[in-house]
């Protein structure tokens, strides 16, 4: 579960420093002005006479707001200069915002090649990441709460995010702007890795599908391809290049289908294709209810294989 | 309005119209060289745009505290004259207005400060 109490990384953790300044301060602030305040009905007039005085008004109510206020303009002030910094040697990342799911794309970096996934985001521990959001229908926004603030994800325009995981984990990202029916079903997932496995990780993805070798799954791959499935997915390293939606190279890798809806497994998988509009209704791909259960078996068997 | 409430006026509003003139300094230097590119130029090896809101601030901030000081002055000559109620109430405010704004040109000053200038 996102959580912005846990930060994993320097944005997130100052935003929430400040968080928990500003909460216990405004909280015990509260307690004393209540505790005032019934002291004023409560109190015998004699006893309570000081809370009126001119000395009580303008060291309460005048300096203790200013000093107050002086003290945490310029904090929150250094808060957000040094939030969302642009760091040289940044790892690119460009994702996507669509209903109801995240391209994500790694460009190409010096002598590595660009490849594209889904619904999850890899990155090293300790590189500084750029992340440029944009969003292919209706406005959706970006949040890593672990990670720092969010973004917003627009038609046309291209908003930056920077920031950079500072331990290993695997932490969720979600939609943080209303954009349609499955709005609460958009969720991804942020793998911090060590830099080797970041690299071993990105070396594999940029690798094309490998032909299944068991019969089953060369079904599935059959079935894949004369049932259109290609048409709007892509498979690297086979006809299929469709790009309206997620790149299922390495489907079988993702930890998670449907934008963190389930664990990835050949029985999720069956199900998702069998009844999309009734696990996400409104997403856009179809139900294939019609398949037989052994269809069923070897075409999500086959994806299952995509790793 | 007689000569003499046209300043207690004035007087009353130092603070806010040196307020104002801090604020068009700040964001009109800072803006313009900013639209221009030229946020990093420097004039005898300082920023200019860090030695404008400095020397911005520190004017208007002298200015306001002497405003401040003399509506303290004005309000204890008022306050030995027997029947001068509206004098005391203007010299009074005039005291809070500027008070007030001697911590908001601060503020402002610091935000400016702080803050990437063409961010």
């Amino acid at each position: 579960m996102q959580s912005a109490l846990d930060p994993a990384g320097g944005d997130a953790s100052r935003i929430y420093w400040l968080t928990m300044t500003m909460t216990v301060g405004g909280i015990l602030i509260f307690l004393s002005v209540t505790s005032l305040l019934l002291y004023a009905i409560f109190a015998p007039p004699e006893r309570r006479a000081w809370l009126g005085s001119r000395r009580t008004i303008i060291y309460g109510g005048l300096a203790f707001p200013i000093i107050t206020l002086s003290a945490l303009l310029p904090y929150g002030l250094i808060v957000m200069r040094d939030s969302d910094v642009p760091k040289a040697g940044a790892l690119p990342i460009e994702v996507i915002g669509e209903q109801y799911w995240w391209r994500v794309r790694y460009p190409a970096d010096g002598d590595r090649v660009a490849f594209s996934t889904a619904n999850e985001i890899i990155v090293p521990v300790g590189r500084p990441i750029a992340v440029s959001v944009t969003a292919a229908d209706v406005i959706h926004s970006f949040w890593i709460p672990n990670f720092g603030g969010k973004i917003d994800m627009i038609p046309g325009r291209i908003n930056r995010l920077n920031f950079t995981a500072e331990r290993p984990g695997i932490y969720r990202g979600v939609c943080a702007e209303f954009c349609g029916d499955q709005h609460a079903r958009m969720a991804f997932d942020v793998i911090a890795l060590e830099p080797a496995a970041f690299e071993t990780w990105r070396t594999e993805q940029a690798k094309p599908a490998q032909d299944p070798e068991v019969p089953l799954l060369a079904r599935g791959r059959e079935l894949f391809r004369a049932g259109g499935c290609g048409s709007c997915h892509a498979v690297r390293g086979t006809e299929a290049n469709g790009q309206f939606g997620p790149d299922l190279t390495h489907v079988g890798s993702r930890r998670t289908i449907g934008a963190g809806q389930f664990p990835n497994n050949i029985g999720t998988l069956a199900g998702w294709i069998a009844n999309t509009q009734h696990i996400k209704p409104g997403v856009r791909m179809p139900s294939y209810g019609s398949l037989t259960g052994e269809d069923l078996r070897a075409l999500a068997g086959y994806l299952e294989s995509l790793r | 309005m007689s000569g003499r409430r046209t300043g207690q006026v004035l007087l009353m509003l130092a603070g806010l119209i040196a307020w104002a003139v801090q604020f068009t300094v700040i964001y009109g230097v800072t803006s313009t060289l900013c639209g221009r590119g030229w946020a990093d130029a420097t004039l005898f090896g300082f920023g200019i745009v860090p030695a404008t809101i400095v020397s911005a601030t520190l004017i208007t901030f002298a200015a306001t505290a002497v405003a401040v000081i003399w509506s303290i002055k004005s309000h204890r000559q008022n306050a030995k004259r027997p029947a001068a109620t509206t004098d005391g109430f203007m010299s009074h405010v005039a005291i809070l207005i500027n008070g007030l704004s001697l911590v908001v040109i601060l503020w402002h000053g610091i935000s400016a400060l702080i803050l990437p200038a063409c961010a």
